[in-house]
């Protein structure tokens, strides 16, 4: 297999979108392309990851749609679906295509437009990802899987409110220095939890789960421009190498885990991308986990092995996590913060630890980050893709 | 009332599944008998939903998985003012959902 480097970067801001969807993805697209700085190289493919616009935005084939606005005409083009990982599944697909040699430049985008819909309708639409028959009938939603999560998680290993709103707080933080999140707004412990109004600033979306434990619903795009070693050799810029991507799936139906408190799919895919990578959870300087709710990034970074199984918000009451922690987690603000269009996550974790690698993390940079890792969590980990990046020194 | 919820049970090796499989996850065979989700258990986990799904029109919605005694979890709405942790309860079958017009039917918990 040929390695695979990440050249160009770029995004949209997250939030609210006026724009229609394909000028969303031309966007980050054109920042990613202008990072790169490609010249006269061409694009060979694009990839783009939508979960989805057929439903919301009433718009199919997003992929033969982004290179026709962008003239990128002959470049093949195709669509990823793979729910809230169809981010890191698209890279996946712009990856496999450069390792086997059928194509020497890929540029891999993730957009959604949620908010052309009300939140009743885009709580329903993400919903949908659910088992039809053993979940989604009983008015199951990603928050009831997560509060249903977190309830267990808690009374299993002693997790309580207070360490699912010091996630928030952090990642509130991380996203003030962040241009490009949706939410800039810092929280306190005693707006969300402790004071007696915290109980109107934070209403119970899914108890114990508030709404400062959910990610918002966001527009928004994030673009790569990824490259075989015999175009990123010509590039003036910092090598970024995908040093690995693992992905695993797990049962449809929450209940039919065998522990549903246990992320395998986390675990496997974490697992694999690290022996890819030829690295080992100790060696990673700054991580991107798919904090859709605050447990989650305590849950993910426990299975994929930063943290012995149970003891992850420990690490975070002691602010290990933080920026300035052993290993800071969600810099860029997390999807909690940063925001969340469903297809653009995946893509816009590694946007942010592509920056953080090349020291352009302006405002949160991590200091000597060399070796990072994303984990993108689809359906309610069901579908996990797990990658490890890596700066090589020019 | 026609509901749809069953377990199946592989013919091939006696392993029952919720929900159904094609291909049996324990011995790969594909031939299934269709069982009835019933009988007792207790609540491995539940939620107050209160940012409701489309269809519902209630304050909130209680959702929980439930172990049943024969092993099997299963999902549903526990219909149960006192809720707790490992609390018995019982698998019943009722109206889940009324989605235009149309009454489905599924698993609900009361107190055993």
């Amino acid at each position: 297999m040929r390695p695979v480097y990440i050249v160009g970067a770029g995004m949209t801001r997250f939030g609210r979108s006026e724009w229609p969807l394909v000028d969303l993805a031309a966007a980050s697209s054109v920042a990613a392309l202008h990072h790169a700085h490609l010249g006269k190289v061409p694009v060979d493919a694009v990839v783009v990851a939508n979960m989805g616009g057929g439903r919301i935005n009433r718009q199919t084939a997003l992929g033969s749609a982004l290179v026709d606005r962008l003239s990128l005409w002959p470049a093949a083009a195709e669509s990823v679906e793979n729910g809230p990982a169809s981010g890191a599944s698209a890279v996946k697909v712009g990856c496999q295509a450069i390792a086997a040699g059928m194509a020497n430049v890929v540029l891999v985008t993730g957009v959604e437009m949620m908010r052309a819909v009300d939140g009743l309708e885009a709580t329903d639409f993400v919903a949908s990802l659910s088992h039809p028959e053993a979940e989604y009938i009983y008015g199951v939603t990603l928050p009831a899987l997560a509060g249903l999560f977190t309830r267990l998680y808690m009374s299993k290993y002693g997790v309580e409110r207070k360490h699912l709103a010091m996630v928030a707080i952090k990642n509130h933080d991380n996203a003030m220095k962040n241009p490009y999140a949706h939410i800039h707004q810092t929280v306190t412990m005693e707006g969300i939890l402790t004071a007696p109004e915290s109980v109107v600033n934070n209403p119970l979306v899914a108890d114990p789960l508030g709404m400062f434990d959910c990610c918002p619903v966001s527009d928004g795009a994030a673009s790569i421009i990824l490259a075989s070693a015999e175009v990123a050799q010509k590039l003036a810029a910092p090598r970024v190498l995908v040093a690995g991507i693992g992905q695993a799936t797990d049962t449809h139906a929450v209940h039919e885990r065998q522990d549903p408190t246990d992320l395998k799919a986390v675990r496997l895919a974490s697992a694999a991308a690290f022996e890819r990578a030829g690295a080992k959870p100790a060696d990673i300087d700054v991580a991107e986990l798919h904090d859709a709710f605050t447990i989650l990034e305590i849950a993910e970074s426990e299975a994929a092995g930063f943290f012995p199984i149970g003891h992850a918000h420990k690490a975070v009451e002691r602010g290990e996590t933080k920026l300035t922690g052993k290993l800071p987690i969600n810099p860029s603000g997390g999807l909690k913060a940063k925001g969340h269009p469903v297809g653009a996550t995946g893509v816009a974790q590694l946007v942010e630890l592509v920056w953080q690698l090349r020291g352009e993390a302006t405002g949160r940079q991590v200091s000597k980050a060399k070796t990072a890792y994303a984990c993108n969590f689809g359906g309610f980990g069901n579908n996990v893709v797990a990658t490890v990046l890596r700066k090589e020194e020019r | 009332m026609s509901h749809n919820v069953f377990a199946f049970r592989c013919k091939t090796c006696g392993q029952v599944s919720y929900p159904k499989h094609t291909i049996c996850p324990k011995c790969r065979g594909e031939t299934f008998e269709p069982q009835e989700i019933a009988g007792e258990g207790s609540v491995l986990t539940y939620t107050d939903v209160y940012a409701l799904a489309i269809d519902y029109e209630t304050r909130y919605l209680r959702l929980a998985i439930v172990e049943l005694d024969d092993g099997m979890r299963v999902t549903g709405q526990l219909l149960d003012d006192s809720p707790r942790l490992g609390k018995r309860v019982r698998a019943t079958i009722g109206v889940v959902r009324e989605t235009a017009g149309t009454s489905i039917y599924g698993l609900q918990f009361v107190p055993a």
